[in-house]
């Protein structure tokens, strides 16, 4: 079973994603915050990392930035409201960019395109 | 013996020879005010036709002072010394003439007057002189008044033809231009015939009197279309050029005074040919030490020959008029720059406006957008849900698609409020290119929503500096906008062309059309009047355009429908 990091600090959606996921058959574990993600990615390495940008403590972007350093080669999903951090370089690093919805199809199509990888 | 004697009989040639010379009326009269004596002068002045000799001072005099009290002669007898006063009288010929009256009492040996010495002198060349100064003074005052540049000079004009003013048939008013180094014909005022002098004189001297009359008059006649003033527009002379009359009046900074233009060797014809009359003036428009310009009067229609005095006045009036005519312009260009200034901040304010709300648009469409993704996610997972009854799947559906609604209309507000924040990358682009692009891209939705379409592109529309990425952005806006008030189809038209220094694009719809009021507000951020609308698309619009320095109009009428004006400069 596939193992997905959830990076999300609003706790509904995080639990929206969770639900979603694993209906769909993956292993869920999630942070809250960038820092929260660090750590959790030290403990455990995820198959993907679904990552929302605009969170306390350290942002989305910044955490993809110091994981990707360590593990080049964990595909990461940028999953954010704000279509603007596309202008932003350092999130051409990500693997996709997915302007967040409640329709979950594009995510979900997404993930399952990066993990057959 | 008496005063008359001695003037009759012994110094009879010597004192007339004097008299004649001061060009003075002289009587003598005894106590009873009863006229003895009287040279030839006075019938002249008095403008008599009997001998005054034998008859009444008061007769004679025609004075206007009915009491005795009022009497200057009655005066001079009781208080022995000399008195003065100034009467008018009006000839036959309806000319007014002002005379002075000089009441001397003569004594006897033993110091009784006995006899009264009247000297009349006609004044009235000193007193018009005196009322046309005051009458240039009212018209300084008038002119400091106007501060509309051709209302002004055609207030010039009138006065300089006025009868009541400075009187001559025509006038002209040629203006320098220094950048192009000619001086050329601005304005003209007169008849351009002898019937219309004719009628113009006696509608003039019938109507008005006073000045203020004329002035009022002048405003409301102001006329670009008489046929001297178009002459008069097609005459430039080039300020090199100094052999020409007009040119030469600009160079030396005097009056010229042309008594035989036709005939006079030392001047080119060009510009007397033109004006067509053989005796003219041109006196300059001077300020600061140079000329702006010229005012040409002459007395082509009454034959009228021009006085040195009529000259002098033209010149003072000349001058106070440049002053006017320098202030006006200086008065003008301070008005532009303020409508400039105006345009600059209102500009300003509507982009730093457009620019907040975009902010503050984007931040409140994330922050509505992340707990709409999970009550729309939830209500999906919902509705997965097999055991659902008909009823709650009915419900669900009815979140989902209204969450789903929402979002579409955050995802319009947070695309149309991105270009605020980025400048416009310029690039050569040709605009009918980009509205072929549009519209080839909107072909399903124009058939889908009924909509015939025209495209009128001009031929020759030259390529301009644009983003084009933002110009289509504009044109999407626009042509979507047309199709929207469009409910039951209709016919949308495109067109460009050239419009001085512009490229001018056309979006025509057949669509309902606005009211007053929703097309002052149609540019207001957030104003709309669709149910789905976001109402940023035409602000957005309009900002993208003035960040292109360009413009964009609209035209509506109600039920007929609306064409958008969209204004890019081609330099």
């Amino acid at each position: 079973m596939k193992t997905i990091l959830l990076v999300e600090d609003d706790k509904n959606q995080l639990l929206l994603y969770e639900q979603e996921l694993s209906i769909e058959g993956y292993n869920i574990i999630t942070a809250k915050d960038g820092l929260e993600a660090i750590k959790r990615v030290r403990e455990q390495l995820p198959d993907l990392i679904v990552m929302d940008i605009n969170m306390p403590k350290m942002n989305g972007i910044e955490a993809m930035g110091k994981i990707l350093n360590e593990h080049r080669k964990i595909p990461v999903i940028i999953n954010t409201a704000y279509s603007s951090y596309k202008d932003d370089f350092m999130s051409w690093a990500a693997d996709a960019y997915i302007i967040k919805s409640s329709d979950l199809t594009e995510l979900k199509d997404k993930i399952r395109e990066l993990i057959r990888r | 013996m008496l005063l008359s004697h001695i003037l009759k009989e012994k110094f009879d040639n010597v004192v007339n020879n004097l008299v004649d010379a001061l060009d003075a009326g002289l009587s003598v009269m005894d106590k009873d005010l009863n006229i003895i004596w009287a040279n030839k002068n006075l019938f002249r002045i008095l403008n008599l036709r009997d001998d005054p000799v034998g008859k009444n001072c008061r007769e004679v005099y025609k004075c206007e002072c009915k009491e005795a009290k009022y009497c200057s002669v009655l005066q001079a007898l009781s208080s022995g010394k000399r008195q003065v006063t100034e009467t008018q009288l009006i000839t036959e010929k309806g000319e007014r003439r002002y005379i002075r009256n000089i009441s001397i009492p003569v004594r006897h040996e033993n110091g009784d007057i006995i006899q009264l010495l009247k000297i009349s002198l006609d004044t009235t060349e000193q007193e018009e002189k005196i009322r046309r100064l005051s009458l240039l003074r009212k018209l300084a005052e008038l002119m400091q008044g106007t501060q509309q540049t051709d209302r002004l000079l055609h207030l010039i004009l009138t006065c300089v033809t006025a009868g009541t003013a400075l009187g001559f048939n025509r006038a002209r008013l040629f203006l320098v231009d220094k950048e192009r180094d000619i001086i050329y014909g601005k304005m003209a005022v007169g008849p351009s015939s002898m019937e219309e002098a004719n009628k113009i004189w006696s509608e003039i001297a019938s109507k008005y009197e006073k000045l203020e009359d004329l002035v009022k008059a002048s405003e409301d006649q102001y006329r670009e279309d008489t046929p001297l003033h178009m002459i008069t527009r097609l005459m430039a002379y080039s300020l090199a050029d100094e052999k020409e009359v007009i040119v030469s009046c600009v160079k030396t900074k005097k009056p010229i005074l042309e008594r035989d233009a036709f005939h006079n060797p030392n001047s080119n014809k060009k510009f007397v040919s033109m004006i067509n009359a053989n005796e003219f003036v041109c006196v300059p428009l001077v300020v600061k030490d140079e000329a702006i310009g010229v005012i040409c009067a002459d007395n082509v229609y009454s034959n009228k020959p021009i006085t040195e005095d009529q000259v002098e006045l033209l010149s003072i009036f000349a001058n106070r008029a440049a002053l006017a005519i320098a202030n006006a312009e200086a008065y003008k260009k301070l008005e532009e720059k303020i409508q400039q200034l105006r345009e600059t901040q209102e500009r300003l304010i509507r982009s730093e406006r457009l620019a907040v709300i975009g902010n503050m648009a984007a931040y409140i469409a994330h922050e509505i957008r992340n707990p709409l993704v999970t009550v729309g996610g939830f209500a999906r997972a919902i509705l997965r849900d097999p055991t659902n009854n008909s009823q709650t799947r009915q419900n669900i559906e009815i979140i989902v698609e209204e969450v789903s609604r929402l979002e579409r209309i955050l995802a319009n507000i947070m695309d149309f409020s991105k270009p605020v924040e980025q400048a416009p990358v310029k690039v050569p682009s040709q605009i009918n290119e980009i509205l072929e692009n549009t519209c080839s891209l909107m072909d399903p939705y124009f058939k889908n929503n009924r909509i015939h379409l025209i495209k009128r592109l001009g031929a020759i529309i030259p390529k301009i500096n644009i983003d084009p990425t933002q110009i289509k952005q504009v044109f999407l806006n626009l042509i979507k906008n047309a199709v929207e008030s469009m409910t039951n189809g209709g016919t949308l038209t495109v067109e460009t062309m050239v419009e001085n220094e512009y490229v001018k694009i056309n979006v025509t719809d057949t669509g309902e059309g606005m009211t007053a009021e929703a097309m002052q507000n149609i540019f207001m951020p957030f104003f709309t009047t669709k149910v789905d609308g976001t109402g940023v698309g035409l602000a957005v619009s309009r900002k993208i355009v003035e960040d292109h320095e360009g413009t964009i109009r609209v035209k509506s009428s109600l039920h007929e429908g609306t064409t958008f004006s969209v204004f890019l400069p081609i330099k």
